[in-house]
Formats: C-alpha cells, sequence, structure tokens
C-alpha cells in the first residue's frame, strides 16, 4: 500500500523487541495493524477486507473496526 | 557461518534476478544499547552477495539525526526500503522495517525488495485505484513476531 501511494507509510514493527509499542498500541495477538492510531486490524484479512478497513476512517470517521471471529 | 542455507542462498539469488530495478536499503544502526543491531546486520550482509541489485548502506543514528528524521525512524535496529531508478535517482518505498528482520520478517523484507525491484505489486487494480485515491498522511504499523 505504501509502495501505491506516497502518501502512505508503512511499518513493520518486530512486537517483542518494542515492547512499549506493542504495550502502546494493546497488541495481544499477531498480526496486528494500526492505522494513524485509529484503527485496529487484528489477523490477517482477504485483501479486499484488509483494504476497505485500513482505509475506512479515511474516507468516514470509524472509531475501531475489528475483524469478524474466525 | 552464514544464516541461510545454500538451498535458501539459491532461491533468493533465482528471485532476485528478475529485478528490473536496484534497491538500497538503509539500516539505521548503533554500536551501543542495541542488542538486536548485531543479528540484523548479519542478515543484511548476505543480502548484497546474492544480488548486484540490492545494496545496503549503514546509517548512524546517533550520529545521523537528520536522515533518521527523514526517513521517520525513531528507534534501532531499523531499515528503509529505497529503490533507485535507471538514473540512480533515490526513490523512498516508504517501506520499513523496525527490529531484526528475522523469521516471517525475513520473508516480508525478501518481498519488500521484489516489489521495490520491480515485481507487481499483489493488489488487484480496484484496491491499487481506492488505495490511490488517499490524499493525506497515513501510518500504518504492522505489529508481528519472528515466530
Amino acid at each position: 500500500m505504501a509502495f501505491a501511494n506516497p502518501n502512505i507509510t508503512a511499518f513493520a514493527v518486530e512486537a517483542t523487541e518494542f515492547p512499549d509499542l506493542a504495550r502502546k498500541y494493546h497488541v495481544s495477538g499477531v498480526p496486528k495493524t494500526v492505522v494513524n492510531d485509529e484503527v485496529e486490524i487484528l489477523g490477517g484479512l482477504p485483501q479486499d477486507a484488509f483494504i476497505q478497513q485500513a482505509l475506512s476512517t479515511l474516507t468516514s470517521q470509524v472509531s475501531t473496526l475489528t475483524p469478524p471471529e474466525s | 557461518m552464514p544464516l541461510l542455507s545454500p538451498a535458501d542462498q539459491d532461491k533468493l539469488r533465482e528471485s532476485f534476478a528478475e529485478m528490473t530495478r536496484s534497491v538500497r536499503l538503509l539500516f539505521f544502526t548503533q554500536t551501543l544499547d542495541c542488542e538486536t543491531c548485531p543479528e540484523t546486520r548479519q542478515i543484511l550482509d548476505e543480502l548484497p552477495a546474492l544480488s548486484d541489485r540490492v545494496a545496503v548502506e549503514d546509517v548512524n543514528f546517533v550520529l545521523d539525526k537528520d536522515k533518521a528524521q527523514q526517513y521517520a525512524i525513531d528507534r534501532v535496529p531499523a531499515i528503509a526500503v529505497l529503490g533507485l531508478d535507471e538514473s540512480s535517482q533515490v526513490h523512498d518505498s516508504r517501506i520499513r522495517f523496525l527490529g531484526a528482520p528475522a523469521g516471517y520478517e525475513f520473508i516480508s523484507l525478501v518481498q519488500a525488495i521484489l516489489l521495490v525491484g520491480g515485481r507487481e505489486s499483489i493488489l488487484t487494480e480496484e484496491n491499487r485505484q481506492r488505495v490511490a485515491a488517499v490524499d493525506k498522511p497515513v501510518t500504518m504499523q504492522v505489529f508481528t513476531t519472528p515466530t
């Protein structure tokens, strides 16, 4: 996504090395994706669903979205 | 003793051979107080040997604060993935890795190198357009563990 848009920066964060970040973002399982400190996506999702959730607050104000139970 | 087995080296050599653009990995590191910097160094050192299109450039995180700021790096070890065009102009992919790229993270790093190196994106055309339409700054953090 970062590669497709210069407005997007993507960090792959090794959670065990940076417990401060893991705590700050309440990382209880991986992968966990945090977008602009607003959207949290836990687990892997199909591409369409992932992008829809990741971009959700960029078009409307939604606080936190979680994926359906897998 | 290399970290990558001869078989893995061959596989990577084969994948990297398809790259059409060169990639530079900016490695932000520091000598003291960085437990996984030596491990990251060891992992990264194995890559340029596998392809002329992959280079690693060290950035001293303590001394080169400007560069760290330019690439939004606030901790080490960190890697910024940069692409180089035909005229050696640098293009920042804005893909970063924080922490040693071991285990699954190594696979992600290889994928990032291949993408920036010219491989086609896995995004569908529809999703590519959705992503391209984002017109404000977005920071995505993907938390992972090595296993």
